[in-house]
């Protein structure tokens, strides 16, 4: 049978031993070590409880008066006070409310990011802008100033150059508004104004682009285009058409963008 | 924690001095007396308890609300009374070695005692006691006083000290074998 250790009977004795029960029925059943374990009950038993000298009531008084001199007043201590509860408190809740709301904002840019692309382009399609200007050609007005074009190469006179680069510069203008005219046009079942159209479009064509510039030969050549064409008429007879359109209440201009 | 306690250290907190007053009023005694029994000396103790309200003092700003003042301001005292028996002792300690080898404590500590007869025909036998504690070191002896006269646990005697648990109940087993022996002549002269 295994003894028990000093260690053990003192823990014992003072109620902190590991194994109590343990300890306690090899005790009873061990005369050695119940023997042993009387002994040093009664040797520590034996060491007194250090009585300390009687303090007076006073006592307490006189060790304060001896010390309140060197001790500093906490002063501040109010101050800190405040300053570390409740400005400190403040200061996290703040931080806290920061951090929640940086992760808001990058939780909803992510969000965004993670948008399907075909939401992203049906966000920003309005927002593109047109890098050419736009201009809306009323038909009304073009063939209102195709008229003016045409009457004035009709008169036009041959010897004189000075009517020549107006004229070829109106003609370009003119052009460009012809063909946005032909194209909305194209898109109505009006074949007597496309067919006009196509007609200007091929004259005006090539007074924009006579090399050299227009001279009176290719003046007489742009006139008997004209001429054998009929244009001038029917340019006549189409703003006509449109203008009583126009009085009707119908919405005579057609016309789209450059 | 005591109420009233708490209102003198919120009081001192504030800028009251004087608050602290009561405290040391309320808790000097008890400390007085862990003090002498550490020390083994009046004066010591006497001083162990400036100390320790001091230190206190200076530290109350650290200190918990939810602590008990006189729990904190007894390890306070412990402290210093550690420290107070190790620097008059110092050299002492640093002879004694911390062992269970019986052989090297005997031939360690200084003996200046007296034979047992003259000590039991003299009635002096609170003076071998107290020659007893003081072969042991300063933290076996304070271990051993906190446990054994003022009934703390080893846990609150390594917290006191500022050491493991483990390591103040093998101080306390340490003190005992120790005291033992010292008083072994007592026991076979009674």
């Amino acid at each position: 049978m295994m003894h028990l250790t000093e260690e053990e009977m003192i823990g014992q004795v003072y109620g902190e031993g590991e194994n109590a029960a343990a300890v306690e029925r090899h005790l009873d059943a061990c005369r050695q070590c119940t023997e042993a374990f009387a002994e040093l009950q009664r040797d520590l038993s034996e060491v007194d409880r250090v009585a300390a000298p009687a303090r007076d009531a006073h006592y307490g008084e006189r060790v304060w008066a001896a010390i309140a001199d060197s001790l500093p007043v906490y002063a501040v201590q109010k101050r800190r006070l405040w300053s570390s509860g409740l400005v400190k408190g403040l200061s996290y809740a703040a931080a806290c409310a920061l951090l929640v709301g940086c992760a808001f904002y990058a939780g909803r840019l992510w969000e965004l990011k993670k948008q399907p692309t075909t939401a992203k382009v049906e966000q920003k399609a309005p927002q593109v802008k047109q890098p050419i200007p736009i201009v809306v050609v009323v038909l009304d007005d073009h063939l209102d100033r195709s008229e003016r074009f045409l009457v004035e190469l009709k008169h036009a006179d041959m010897d004189s150059t000075a009517m020549a680069s107006p004229m070829r510069d109106e003609a370009r203008t003119l052009l460009a508004a012809n063909r946005v005219c032909r194209k909305n046009v194209g898109q109505t079942d009006d074949p007597e104004l496309t067919t006009a159209l196509d007609h200007l479009d091929s004259l005006l064509a090539d007074a924009a682009n006579e090399p050299g510039g227009l001279n009176a030969k290719s003046i007489a050549r742009l006139q008997d285009k004209m001429n054998s064409d009929g244009l001038l008429f029917e340019v006549r007879v189409l703003r006509s058409r449109i203008s009583n359109h126009k009085l009707a209440g119908n919405n005579p201009a057609k016309g789209g963008t450059i | 924690m005591d109420k009233n306690d708490h209102a003198a250290i919120q009081a001192v907190l504030a800028g009251d001095k004087e608050a602290y007053g009561a405290l040391v009023v309320r808790h000097s005694h008890i400390i007085f007396r862990v003090a002498f029994r550490i020390t083994g000396n009046e004066a010591d103790a006497e001083d162990v308890v400036q100390e320790a309200f001091l230190r206190g003092y200076r530290k109350l700003e650290g200190f918990e609300s939810r602590s008990n003042f006189g729990t904190w301001i007894y390890r306070i005292a412990v402290h210093c009374a550690l420290d107070k028996v190790k620097q008059r002792r110092g050299d002492e300690t640093s002879r004694v070695g911390e062992t269970n080898d019986p052989e090297q404590d005997q031939l360690q500590v200084a003996d200046d005692a007296a034979g047992p007869d003259r000590l039991l025909l003299s009635g002096e036998i609170g003076s071998m006691q107290q020659t007893a504690l003081q072969s042991l070191t300063a933290t076996e002896r304070t271990a051993f006083v906190l446990r054994h006269m003022e009934d703390r646990t080893t846990v609150e005697i390594g917290a006191a000290l500022g050491i493991e648990p483990n390591a103040a109940k093998q101080a306390v087993f340490r003190a005992v074998q120790k005291m033992r022996r010292r008083l072994a002549p007592l026991r076979v002269a009674t």
